[in-house]
């Protein structure tokens, strides 16, 4: 991993609390990202933690002292059966899917490797998914269910989803939450309001 | 999951509103008339009323464009050009409204002759702004670029002050044709304000009804005034439209104040919508104009005798 520094390093979302720029809906949402976190409802105790160990490569949190929760909220969405209205063609329904994928990569690893995906080194862990991206895995394990396709539409799009809902990650790319009900004025390239996020340019620390 | 049905929004507040707005807004105006004490001979009144004309409409620009150019984050150094002029085209035309025999003094009329420079300029600066953005001369750019006519009322500010000198020069054509060419400019004035209105409520979808009102009293107005030009009949219809006209630049204040508070966040919002809301200072530009043709009508009257 190449170091990030986020340019917002002064810009906490959560300081638009109070301000105009939320109302009670963007609140209320909001506070419920953040102290009501779910419990493990639907997936396996050991799917859920393969789960974990899956979100920490997808988007690895090093520098955070408490990561933004991913999987809970992924449970979350499969226990209420939140699916986005649709299914693709070539994969089970939702549920289905994620029960398959994931049992489908912890019996992969076990294959490959002879221990738990979160047994194996990061970079074991990332060959692996990569594997999994690119479909060279056994069909055994994997019956109907594409695995790039479920890497792609299911895993990946939900970890990064999951992850950009909350106010930490806005924070870490100056996004400014809902534009409700202050939205934006200034809306040209490279226009900014007063009340946006400032990029800060430290380039004499990186020399 | 069907959301409830919401009801229709009542459409009664807006009425309710709109008659307060206009009932306050006709006092202030026949209060601001009773205080309207011009001096001397009727060249002279019309030079005063010229000059607080020009003032109103200063006014109206120094706070439009500071607003909007501080919006553009004076991106441009150019953009602080405008308001400037503006506080230096009010100090002169206040001047003239107060003292309009001194209107000929040098400095007032280089000050205004400046200013009035200043908006053609402008003009030119905002059809660069709005042609250099990609589409060029489109309906998106005409909306929401630089608006193409604003700068012009400062131009017109400026031709009011001179136009006030020149009512008290002794030359000969102050009884002859220069009421008449004030009158048509005033005419002038007004379809170029409410070019520019209708086009931006025409952009809010005239979602209040009141929006109507400043595309259809002004150009009734404007063609009343441009009338009486011609003939001294039409003096009695022009006098009562312009004084609705003012009446108007006064409501539109209050107009706006509403519709910012009909905005997403209402008031609270202020730091948005005092930028994205109905701008607060630009219907005064109403009141400037229709001060400065009932200034001049009784001109039109004298010439005709």
């Amino acid at each position: 991993m190449s170091d990030f520094h986020s340019p917002y390093l002064t810009y906490d979302v959560l300081d638009k609390w109070d301000s105009p720029s939320w109302n009670e809906q963007t609140r209320g949402v909001v506070r419920q990202r953040l102290e009501q976190v779910p419990p493990r409802r639907f997936l396996s105790a050991d799917q859920w933690s393969l789960l974990e160990a899956i979100a920490s490569r997808l988007v690895p949190q090093p520098d955070r002292e408490e990561p933004v929760p991913i999987a809970p909220w992924i449970d979350d969405m499969l226990h209420h059966n939140h699916t986005p209205g649709y299914r693709y063609a070539d994969m089970p329904p939702m549920r289905e899917a994620w029960r398959q994928g994931l049992n489908a990569i912890a019996a992969e690893t076990r294959n490959r490797h002879g221990k738990a995906f979160e047994e194996l080194s990061p970079d074991d862990q990332d060959e692996l998914l990569s594997d999994v991206q690119n479909n060279r895995v056994e069909s055994r394990y994997w019956g109907d269910l594409p695995a790039g396709g479920f890497f792609l539409h299911h895993l990946l799009k939900q970890v990064v989803g999951v992850y950009y809902s909350h106010p930490d990650a806005w924070s870490e790319i100056g996004y400014g939450g809902p534009a409700s009900p202050r939205g934006y004025a200034r809306l040209g390239p490279d226009e900014r309001d007063p009340w946006e996020a400032e990029e800060l340019h430290f380039e004499a620390a990186d020399a | 999951m069907l959301a409830p049905r919401q009801p229709e929004p009542s459409q009664r507040p807006l009425i309710a509103v709109a008659a307060a707005t206009l009932a306050t807004a006709a006092g202030v105006g026949w209060l601001l008339q009773r205080a309207w004490k011009p001096k001397g001979d009727t060249n002279h009144r019309a030079a005063e009323a010229l000059g607080a004309g020009a003032a109103i409409l200063c006014v109206s620009v120094a706070l439009d464009s500071a607003i909007e150019h501080y919006r553009g984050g004076f991106k441009d150094r150019a953009m602080f050009v405008g308001p400037t002029m503006a506080l230096l085209g009010l100090g002169a035309a206040t001047y003239i409204a107060f003292r309009p025999e001194r209107a000929n003094d040098r400095a007032p009329k280089i000050a205004l002759l400046t200013v009035g420079a200043t908006g053609l300029i402008g003009l030119g600066f905002h059809a660069y702004n709005i042609l250099k953005r990609p589409g060029e001369l489109d309906a998106l750019n005409l909306f929401y670029g630089a608006p193409a006519g604003a700068p012009a009322a400062l131009t017109l500010a400026g031709l009011y002050g001179v136009i006030a000198g020149e009512m008290l020069s002794s030359r000969a054509y102050v009884r002859t044709r220069l009421p008449k060419h004030a009158a048509g400019l005033i005419a002038f004035s007004l379809l170029g304000t409410v070019a520019e209105a209708g086009f931006l409520h025409f952009r809010g979808a005239f979602q209040d009804p009141a929006m109507y009102a400043p595309v259809t009293i002004p150009p009734l107005a404007a063609v009343a005034v441009g009338g009486a030009a011609l003939t001294a009949r039409a003096i009695p219809i022009a006098e009562p439209l312009l004084k609705a006209t003012a009446v108007l630049g006064i409501a539109g204040p209050i107009f706006h104040a509403y519709g910012i508070h009909r905005n997403m966040g209402g008031w609270r919002n202020w730091s948005q919508m005092i930028l994205q809301g109905p701008p607060l200072p630009a219907p005064p530009a109403f009141l400037g104009i229709a001060a400065a043709g009932l200034g001049i009508l009784p001109l039109l009257n004298q010439e005709a005798k």
